[in-house]
């Protein structure tokens, strides 16, 4: 299993253990609070299930690289650091967002809305070209060994 | 891969965009106060990556990767797979109509009832496919 794979999966473990504590905080009346319903839902299908899904399809989809490198996996990198950061500012910052004034915790959500959008789309360039029929990739393969 | 995982996989990743696109913009307007009919979006926003992206994506792949029938060594009928990936789709179109316009909110139960069509072809086709190869022998 590649390292990046093994990141996405553990990272996903992580998501959806805080998810579940958030999910008890949620069940307490005196703790909880409304804005840990997204925080809960965000981490466990962004977290947790969209995570998983990515590190397994980059490593079993047909077509990946075996040689490990960041310039073989730039977009794999990229993806799983801006999902990441992205989700874990939203977590600092979204709680802030009602009850403060101050503007950073503004940045900090938009930061976090804009990171995540670019993870999916590094995501997509990677997987695209990945997902095609038997027959068009048999093709390529003549085509590349021609 | 076969067709129709193509087709379900490809489908998923344009609502994970489009839904990921969506949520960008709650978030921007949750963080600047600009839009308020932005919350309108929500049901779209989840509708989108729950069944558009997560569920679409899992039926592709499980489409492609469970077992073929041990006899015929194929997935099954190529028609019930296309109604599943259409009906499924279909589904998804009217729950957006029916979440932007309340004049249209029927069209809700329509859509819902074209998913659970969809997943019922899918069960058809996959229950016999869940199979220990060894047990069959």
């Amino acid at each position: 299993m590649p390292l990046i794979t093994r990141l996405f999966l553990k990272a996903g473990l992580v998501f959806l253990f805080f998810s579940l504590i958030t999910g008890i905080f949620i069940q307490v009346e005196f703790i909880s609070i409304p804005i840990f319903h997204a925080l809960f839902w965000h981490m466990l299908m962004l977290g947790w299930i969209t995570q998983i899904i990515m590190g397994v399809s980059l490593w079993m989809f047909p077509g990946r690289i075996r040689e490990e490198s960041f310039s073989n996996q730039k977009w794999l990198w990229i993806t799983f650091g801006f999902l990441n950061s992205g989700l874990l500012l939203r977590i600092i910052a979204e709680p802030f967002i009602q009850s403060s004034t101050h503007m950073i915790w503004k940045i900090l959500l938009i930061s976090s809305a804009i990171l995540q959008l670019i993870a999916i789309g590094a995501y997509l360039i990677e997987i695209w070209p990945r997902v095609k029929g038997k027959k068009k990739r048999s093709k390529k393969q003549k085509k590349e060994s021609a | 891969m076969p067709k129709v995982s193509v087709w379900m996989i490809r489908m998923s990743f344009l609502y994970l965009i489009f839904g990921v696109c969506i949520g960008t913009f709650l978030l921007i307007s949750k963080s600047l106060h600009v839009a308020s009919f932005a919350w309108n979006l929500l049901p779209i926003h989840i509708e989108f990556l729950i069944f558009g992206w997560i569920i679409q994506f899992t039926l592709g792949t499980a489409y492609w990767i469970l077992p073929r029938y041990l006899k015929t060594k194929g997935r099954g009928k190529s028609l019930p797979a296309i109604m599943m990936v259409v009906l499924l789709n279909m589904g998804i179109v009217l729950l957006v109509i029916s979440a932007l316009n309340p004049d249209y909110s029927f069209l809700g139960v329509i859509g819902r009832s074209f998913q659970l069509l969809a997943v019922i072809l899918f069960i058809k086709l996959h229950w016999q496919r869940i199979v220990s190869y060894s047990r069959a022998k």
